[in-house]
């Protein structure tokens, strides 16, 4: 069976209880609980920009723009050298919620749709502290709203209200929020896929490759309920899919192990997948904290980051 | 416990309905809403040992409430042979009537019929009384219900089997009427509240349809008596009989008819072609003149004529063969034969003189094949010869006889002649008067105007009797032109037969010791009336004939059993019998009873034998099967026969079936029984379920 690992950094911390969060009404006040307690700026900006730190030199090729030209250097060793300068400009940031029906499920009082908003909220309100830009996408079946990265005042209380909708649909589709995104986005920036990811996976990896390619760096966020990890209920009934309305009789204790068998091995296909292409891969139970999450994420980036100052070479950029 | 529509206990199959149903956890109504179903499969109904455990007693219920309902439709009754357990049976008082008419000396019949009844002996129980008759014509005990008793439990049937070897079947017809009736009341005695068990009658016969039951019409059966039938069947089913037809007048008028015999053929009969002939009785196989071949269906009857054996002594037996049976193939024969009768005539006229009283009295006795009489004339004059005297059965006396003759016939008629005085004139008072014995008797001539006619006729008396019907009593039509006035007061003993319209009387009877002398105030003759050319003058003058025992009606043809009138003339002493041997008859017998087989007898008398031919009953020869219906139609209760060595044909049990569940019911107690189960698990279940939804209300919160 697959669990969320538990961060030991945070075991000694004291950490919010989910049902406690969930209780709050207004999202952003749940986000600011969160991540109240975590300190800005802990990102890198991917992007080179030409600012005061220096970062590297590069030989001049015809076609850079001359305004970047050391003269200085040029002077010493008469050859043309482009001075480059490591940019601390804003990140872009998209978060792609599901907001399937399959998300209203929840036995812990509250549904996966309030803690992933949350989580997304979370992030949101993190990024926005930092002065990242931050934009949202909704979907189920279909995309179904679309805020652009943005870093103003009033943003983020769309973002909220946007993540506020009940969710809706008949199914959900994960390669329609992700194929638009790839569309949509021209610049390279963050992108956060936070589902529950109950719905076939045949199209993603190709969809996911297609955002690996435009120099995203994706994160996907696995949300599953509990229940649905370990199928945790007790009572045979008749089991109704929330998305299709579909019945089955089921007894639990009859079921479990196959069920058990088969989600292993999506979320397996899922996080190979997303190991394959470079891609963060967080599976996250509903019981958890949401501290754990954000610090995963941000332990992840910081590591990511490290690697890419390292290797020189773009995060995400594939292997 | 037998079941009428057995295959609904199929039904019980569905017994397994619950069994199963208890097995299977209870399939939750409860609806979950879960995220995807895409990872799980449907799960099949769980089976729970611990679930039976628990409503063991819902299951129970509802298993007898179906296995009830099965057992309901199946339609359940009781069979006789459980009822008639002949452990918890009550004691039976049984009589056993044994045919032994001559139809049951058919092959094969006389030892199965015996076999029966030491069956039906040995399963008496011991406290069951029984008696054991055998019947043909009367019933007779055998061995009666004293004498089982008195017996040893272990030595009755012996009994009853020892005295049943010694029986052989007679002659005699099937009176199964007057056997019934004597049954039953043996059944009924006295003694018969000692047992309180049903009363039954066991008929074992070949219950020919011969059998007489016209007893019965005029018997009211006593209730609670059942008869059970024990047919047994011959093994020939071919049988012929050979009956006498009774002579008409007409037939008897024609010389040498010779006799009629009635040929019937049993409706089962394979055979049709049969031979009738005479033979002797030293030797019945052989024919003594050649036999008529007689052509007779099966089921139909067919009448012969045969001429009488001429010159052939001792043929006097009819043989019939051709049929498998020969017990009722032997008619024994008395040719008939002319009687002789005498009648003395006292008077001067002439025979041959038409208006003379004698010419009529000659042409009213002429001569028939039966009966030929004698008138003697005798002229009024001369001396009677005592022998003339003593042979004549009447003596007619029309004119003054010498004292000497009227002495003579006075001592006639004391003994017992019967004397017919005709007064002719006032003048023959005096012989009337010594006839009678009275000098005050007087005759004097009537003077009429026109004439006289009967008006007051005694037909009470024999003489009048054969005119007592209102067809024949007319009278009137006879004038009488003279008439002698008689005063019966002269004569106190006289009693006047008919009288006069006058109130003369016209005929007296006057008794002078043993005999009768019978007075007419006006002779027959067309001088003094019209009497001897109406229709009444031959009766009347036959009825003094009958009277004065000139005619005797002689019959000679019996059936075995019947009573035999002693003939009055032959003054018999002893009866010969047809083996040869001799009854005596007790003094002052009328009738003789002995007639216990086919053959000629004999009446022995001093100086005159009677010869009789006694046979086999006519019925007996219709051996074909008696419809038991027609018991049942004169009130007789017919049980079935409970024999259990005979298989119930499967129909037949059926229907015992159907009458037996019809008259139990049971399926209503069953039918009920399953409503009061469900009432009750009904009550269990929702009690359960209350129970259970309290107790998940307590643990719920």
């Amino acid at each position: 069976m697959i669990a969320p690992a538990a961060n030991p950094t945070l075991a000694s911390t004291k950490l919010i209880d989910p049902r406690a969060l969930m209780s709050i009404r207004s999202l952003e006040l749940r986000a600011r609980a969160v991540v109240e307690g975590f300190w800005s700026g802990l990102h890198r900006s991917p992007y080179h920009g030409f600012s005061v730190e220096f970062t590297e030199y590069r030989q001049y090729t015809p076609g850079d723009d001359p305004r970047y030209l050391d003269w200085r250097v040029f002077a010493r060793s008469d050859r043309y050298f482009i001075k480059k300068y490591e940019d601390e400009t804003n990140l872009r940031c998209h978060l792609l919620a599901d907001q399937s029906r399959s998300m209203e499920f929840g036995s812990l009082g509250y549904t996966k749709a309030q803690y992933a908003g949350t989580l997304i909220a979370t992030l949101a309100y993190f990024l926005y502290l930092q002065g990242d830009a931050v934009g949202l996408l909704t979907f189920n079946d279909q995309v179904r709203e679309y805020l652009p990265a943005r870093h103003r005042k009033g943003h983020l209380r769309h973002l909220m209200l946007a993540l506020e909708h009940p969710p809706g649909g008949r199914a959900t589709d994960l390669n329609a929020p992700i194929e638009r995104i790839t569309t949509l986005i021209r610049k390279r920036g963050l992108v956060a896929l936070v589902s529950d990811f109950l719905a076939p996976l045949d199209r993603l990896e190709r969809n996911l490759i297609a955002l690996t390619a435009g120099g995203h760096e994706v994160n996907v966020f696995h949300v599953l309920d509990p229940a649905e990890l370990n199928l945790g209920l007790d009572q045979p009934a008749l089991f109704e899919d929330v998305e299709s309305s579909r019945t089955l009789y089921i007894d639990p204790a009859a079921a479990r192990a196959e069920y058990v068998k088969k989600l292993d091995a999506h979320c397996a296909a899922l996080r190979a997948t997303c190991s394959k292409l470079g891609i963060g891969y967080h599976l996250i139970s509903t019981a958890q904290p949401l501290e754990i999450a954000l610090f995963d994420f941000l332990q992840q980036r910081m590591r990511r980051g490290r690697q890419f100052r390292r290797t020189g070479s773009r995060p995400g950029g594939g292997a | 416990m037998s079941f009428l529509a057995p295959f609904f206990l199929i039904g019980g199959l569905a017994l397994a309905g619950p069994i199963i149903f208890h097995l299977i956890r209870q399939t939750t109504k409860e609806r979950k809403i879960f995220s995807s179903l895409m990872f799980l499969m449907p799960s099949p109904p769980r089976i729970s040992k611990r679930h039976q455990l628990e409503h063991i007693l819902l299951l129970i219920l509802r298993c007898l409430a179906l296995a009830l309902l099965a057992l309901g439709f199946a339609r359940p009754f009781l069979t006789q042979t459980e009822l008639s357990d002949p452990t918890r049976a009550q004691p039976k008082r049984i009589v056993v009537l044994l045919d032994r008419s001559a139809s049951m000396r058919r092959e094969g019949v006389w030892p199965a019929a015996r076999e029966r009844v030491e069956v039906l002996l040995r399963k008496a129980g011991p406290a069951d009384q029984v008696a054991l008759y055998t019947y043909d014509r009367q019933a007779e005990p055998l061995v009666a219900f004293d004498d089982w008793n008195r017996s040893a439990a272990g030595d009755r049937v012996a009994l009853a089997a020892g005295r049943l070897g010694a029986v052989t079947p007679g002659w005699g017809g099937t009176h199964l009427g007057n056997a019934l009736i004597t049954a039953a009341e043996a059944l009924g005695e006295s003694d018969a509240k000692s047992v309180p068990g049903p009363r039954q009658i066991f008929l074992v016969s070949d219950l020919q349809a011969g059998s007489r039951l016209d007893a019965l019409q005029a018997y009211e059966w006593p209730k609670g008596v059942e008869i059970f039938v024990e047919a047994v069947k011959a093994r020939n089913p071919t049988n012929a009989g050979l009956q006498l037809v009774a002579d008409s007048a007409e037939s008897s008028r024609v010389p040498d008819a010779g006799v009629r015999i009635r040929v019937t053929n049993a409706p089962e009969s394979k055979k049709e072609q049969f031979k009738v002939g005479w033979t002797r009785r030293a030797n019945p196989a052989e024919f003594v003149a050649p036999p008529i071949d007689a052509y007779v269906s099966p089921g139909q009857a067919r009448v012969f004529a045969l001429p009488l054996p001429k010159d052939l002594p001792g043929a006097e037996q009819l043989v019939l063969t051709g049929d498998d049976e020969n017990f009722d193939n032997i008619l024994h024969l008395i040719p008939p034969e002319q009687q002789q009768a005498s009648v003395l005539w006292l008077g001067a006229e002439l025979p041959d003189d038409s208006k003379q009283q004698l010419f009529f009295l000659r042409r009213a006795f002429s001569e028939t094949p039966q009966l030929a009489v004698h008138v003697v004339a005798h002229a009024p004059s001369a001396p009677v010869l005592p022998e003339a005297v003593r042979a004549a059965s009447v003596i007619f006396v029309s004119d003054d006889l010498t004292p000497a003759t009227a002495m003579a016939l006075r001592e006639q008629v004391l003994a017992g002649k019967l004397l017919v005085f005709m007064a002719k004139n006032a003048g023959t008072a005096s012989t009337l008067g010594a006839l009678l014995g009275n000098d005050a008797v007087r005759l004097e001539e009537a003077r009429l105007k026109t004439y006289a006619m009967f008006s007051e006729i005694n037909f009470q008396h024999p003489l009048f009797a054969p005119f007592a019907d209102p067809r024949f009593s007319d009278f009137t039509k006879i004038h009488i032109w003279k008439y002698r006035k008689l005063e019966a007061a002269t004569i106190p003993e006289a009693r006047v037969l008919a009288k006069l319209d006058s109130g003369d009387p016209a005929v007296l009877e006057v008794p002078v010791g043993k005999g009768r002398i019978y007075i007419l105030t006006a002779g027959w003759h067309p001088e003094d009336s019209q009497l001897a050319i109406s229709s009444k003058f031959v009766p009347l003058v036959w009825s003094w004939l009958e009277l004065g025992g000139g005619v005797t009606s002689v019959a000679t043809q019996y059936f075995v059993g019947e009573k035999v009138p002693v003939p009055v003339g032959v003054d018999a002493t002893s009866v010969r019998q047809p083996d040869g041997t001799s009854v005596a008859l007790a003094a002052g017998a009328t009738d003789f009873k002995l007639t216990t087989g086919p053959g000629i007898y004999e009446f022995v008398g001093a100086t005159r034998r009677q010869r009789f031919a006694v046979n086999v009953d006519a019925n007996e020869s219709r051996t074909s099967p008696l419809d038991t219906d027609e018991l049942e139609h004169l009130g007789v209760p017919v049980a079935q026969p409970n024999t259990a060595a005979a298989p119930v044909p499967a129909s037949k049990q059926l229907l015992q079936g159907m009458e037996a569940e019809n008259r139990q019911k049971l399926w209503r107690w069953f039918i009920a029984a399953t409503l009061a189960v469900l009432v009750v698990e009904s009550a269990l279940a929702g009690w359960t379920a209350r129970r259970l939804a309290t107790k998940s209300a307590e643990v719920g919160p």
